[in-house]
């Protein structure tokens, strides 16, 4: 047990007046508690109207990526007593309209992903009823590509992004190539129809936040890198 | 309404800020040799006058420091052809501390040389 200062941004859209400011909230923090159950004690103790996004509390949904200290990570994945603080800052994602509190606009981020089609195209039905199907060394190169949870940790964290809102994105320049690189899918030209534009893949200037954003430990960088050769590629011959 | 455009700096973020001053800087320069030249186009006066202008010490360190800055933005280009080659992508950290060290060799030796040239016939 360790009591400790949670400085939370808080920002009500019917009271413009007050704007943005940080809010301090004490809590006493039992070992092995998550930022995300810290969030939760405030919010049924102590303050009713922190608003924060939340669901599968256990990595999976995406919901709950938050700025904590200066850097994006899921509240649910991140032990509150290991972040090694006295005071936790808790912020909204970067460089996106927050609606409330730690609520953010992810409207940006999804149309950069609907703009690459992240689903599987393929020009032929299953060859049987049941599934489509693959080796083992094809479904191994999905391998760091699939465990996207599409939190916005990645893109929310790129200067690229908060230059344009329209830039694609880290997340989705990673979810393209990952149906690319599916042996399955068979839609390659349909995925990188956005991606040759000024807001697609040529915005990233391998700054690498989003590597360093990413919670689950996945390279988009990696990903841009190989979409690069393959745009190239095509276009040299 | 407000939209936080920070975040924590790391190597890369660092290597990126500096590319992009180390560009500002050479397309200042660019302009200024451009000036400079275009001074040739009013005769062997006009020329002589504008280089005796940029004939003393201060101009002289401030082109040791230009090519520092020519060679900090050679020097990360190369590190970024190199991963947009698919190389090296996920070594990127230490590929930048390389591509540093290589960086201030190269240039403490080229300012060596040039600082030599610069004053080592006057002192003697």
């Amino acid at each position: 047990m360790k009591k400790l200062t949670f400085k939370i941004n808080r920002y009500n859209p019917d009271d413009e007046r007050r704007g943005h400011f940080m809010q301090e909230y004490e809590v006493e923090v039992p070992s092995g508690h998550t930022v995300l159950d810290c969030l939760n004690d405030i919010k049924w103790n102590q303050d009713g109207t922190l608003t924060f996004r939340r669901s599968c509390r256990s990595g999976i949904c995406g919901s709950c990526a938050m700025t904590v200290n200066g850097v994006n990570m899921l509240a649910c994945e991140t032990q509150a007593l290991a972040l090694g603080t006295d005071t936790i800052t808790v912020e909204p994602l970067r460089g996106c309209e927050v609606l409330k509190d730690l609520v953010v606009s992810l409207e940006p981020l999804v149309n950069g992903l609907y703009a690459v089609k992240p689903y599987l195209i393929a020009d032929a039905p299953p060859p049987t009823d049941q599934e489509r199907f693959q080796s083992v060394e094809e479904r191994d190169k999905l391998d760091g590509l699939y465990e996207c949870i599409l939190c916005g940790a990645c893109t929310s964290s790129c200067p690229s992004f908060w230059a344009d809102k329209e830039y694609i994105g880290p997340h989705g320049l990673l979810k393209a190539y990952r149906f690319i690189a599916d042996s399955r899918d068979t839609g390659e030209q349909e995925h990188m129809e956005a991606l040759d534009d000024k807001h697609g893949l040529w915005r990233c200037h391998s700054i690498f936040n989003c590597v360093e954003a990413c919670p689950k430990d996945l390279n988009p960088t990696r990903a841009i890198v190989e979409l690069k050769k393959k745009l190239v590629k095509g276009k040299v011959g | 309404m407000r939209v936080i455009k920070h975040y924590r700096v790391h190597l890369g973020t660092f290597a990126w800020i500096l590319h992009r001053l180390s560009g500002l800087g050479l397309i200042f320069y660019l302009l200024l040799h451009i000036w400079v030249i275009g001074h040739l186009a009013g005769g062997k006066e006009s020329f002589n006058s504008i280089m005796e202008a940029f004939n003393n010490p201060l101009f002289k360190f401030l082109e040791i420091g230009l090519i520092g800055v020519i060679f900090y933005h050679l020097f990360n280009g190369i590190r970024l052809t190199i991963m947009d080659m698919g190389w090296l992508v996920e070594k990127q950290k230490p590929l930048f501390v390389i591509f540093v060290i290589v960086w201030l060799i190269s240039w403490f030796a080229v300012s060596g040389v040039m600082y030599m040239r610069f004053f080592g016939s006057a002192a003697g």
